[in-house]
């Protein structure tokens, strides 16, 4: 495959990444507007520039299977874990673009810094035992 | 994102983790337009990018350890220096183009630090090296330290990394370091994610509003010279970054000053600092910048 290839499908993953983010974003702030709470949490709260309502109360996971019930928070969730992927998912096509390259120095470049990613992303956090706590979400907003 | 932190009175580590979302969003934007043009260099990217991934998660977990130990004030003071320094090299960045090339070293051979890309400006096919590959690399380490400490994009210190010690073109150095961001700040907003300092409805609408600041100011941008934007973006840098300074050492009661005071010292500094520059590189440097343009200027 010639370069070119590669660079427009590195361009592509980065434009199409960002805007599906977006997307979701937006549409999870149509939907806390119309809703006016989001995972039982209300208005107030999730809003509050002091709120309690971070990332280590709402476990992935849980925010995820909330999606189907149209949750303002699991599309904002989503819409930032894209975001966030769309940077180490163009180290991964750094990776198979150096490859096809027989660059094999790069290779082993981009890889480390892949393992960085995968650090700072899975190992890291599961090594210092940093886990969301639904418990606390729920005696924050306790469920209708 | 200094000025959220400064002026709606928000929870510092929430505005960090804000701030370093919206980064990812405005370089992937950017750079998905960028890797047309051809002018990034994804090599020197990539190889700089294990400094500033590093740095990025050593930063965070320090960022972790001020937080969770009452030290915000730490932060603060950080920040407004890391600004106040970005004040010399934003003054004197667009006086050249192209830099006066260095001997190629080791690091260029065995790193493949070479490239040329097509310059509108000057009409021509610019070919190029890279040297001092572990300058840049130590550079890139604390640019990716600072990202992940304060939660920005580091990038005016991404530049630096590239265009004084590696000794790219200005073109070379500002997409390539725009490139690098969001990978930077994408291994920094995970450690974020779990130490919490994502509150997700914040971080969101930063990141719509950032975004569209970006697109609607590029195109304003265009519209208004290169220079007065420069001279505008210098005194609110000066500004703030005394500000945040004052504020960081009040917190820490290092110095007592009320608020108000704080605030006209700061525009005080900020009118010495921008008849100085202004003197410096305003007056001085509109000889030189005739013949200059092409030339290039040395490497300071």
């Amino acid at each position: 495959m010639p370069r070119w290839d590669m660079d427009y499908i590195i361009g592509l993953t980065l434009r199409y990444g960002v805007i599906i983010s977006i997307a979701l974003i937006l549409i999870g702030i149509v939907l806390f507007h119309v809703k006016g709470e989001a995972l039982g949490c209300s208005e107030n709260l999730v809003m509050s520039p002091t709120s309690p309502i971070n990332t280590t109360v709402i476990p992935p996971g849980y925010a995820l299977s909330r999606l189907p019930y149209l949750d303002p928070l699991s599309f904002i969730i989503l819409g930032l874990m894209v975001l966030i992927a769309t940077p180490v998912l163009r180290v991964a096509l750094g990776v198979a673009s150096f490859a096809m390259e027989r660059d094999w120095l790069y290779v082993l470049i981009t890889t480390v810094v892949f393992i960085n990613l995968m650090l700072a992303i899975f190992i890291l956090p599961s090594i210092m035992h940093l886990h969301a706590n639904y418990q606390l979400l729920r005696i924050l907003c306790p469920q209708r | 994102m200094p000025l959220l932190t400064l002026f709606l009175g928000i929870p510092i580590a929430y505005a960090a983790g804000a701030s370093l979302i919206s980064t990812i969003a405005t370089s992937s934007g950017a750079a998905s337009a960028y890797i047309r043009d051809k002018i990034t260099n994804v090599r020197i990217g990539m190889g700089l990018e294990i400094a500033t991934t590093t740095g990025s998660i050593v930063g965070s977990l320090t960022a972790a350890f001020v937080y969770s130990h009452g030290l915000a004030w730490i932060v603060y003071v950080v920040f407004g220096i890391v600004i106040l320094m970005s004040i010399i090299p934003t003054a004197q960045r667009g006086r050249y183009e192209i830099p006066d090339p260095r001997p190629p070293d080791w690091t260029t051979r065995v790193f493949k630090l070479y490239g040329s890309y097509y310059d509108e400006a000057l009409k021509t096919e610019v070919r190029y090296w890279g040297v001092r590959w572990w300058l840049g690399e130590l550079i890139m380490f604390f640019a990716g330290f600072i990202s992940g400490l304060l939660g920005i994009g580091s990038g005016a210190l991404k530049v630096l990394g590239m265009d004084w010690a590696m000794n790219l073109p200005m073109k070379v150095s500002t997409t390539t370091s725009n490139f690098m961001i969001g990978v930077t700040a994408a291994t920094g907003s995970a450690l974020y994610w779990y130490f919490g300092y994502i509150q997700p409805m914040m971080a969101a609408v930063t990141a719509i509003g950032v975004l569209i600041g970006a697109m609607s100011g590029t195109k304003i941008l265009v519209r208004i010279t290169n220079k007065q934007v420069r001279w505008v973006f210098l005194a609110i840098l000066a500004f703030l970054g005394m500000e945040m300074l004052l504020k960081g050492l009040y917190m820490d009661h290092i110095i007592t000053i009320p608020v108000a005071t704080q605030y006209a010292l700061s525009l005080i500094f900020t009118a010495i600092v921008m008849s100085l520059l202004y003197y410096r590189y305003g007056v001085l440097a509109r000889k030189p910048n005739r013949e200059g343009v092409v030339m290039g200027g040395g490497n300071a």
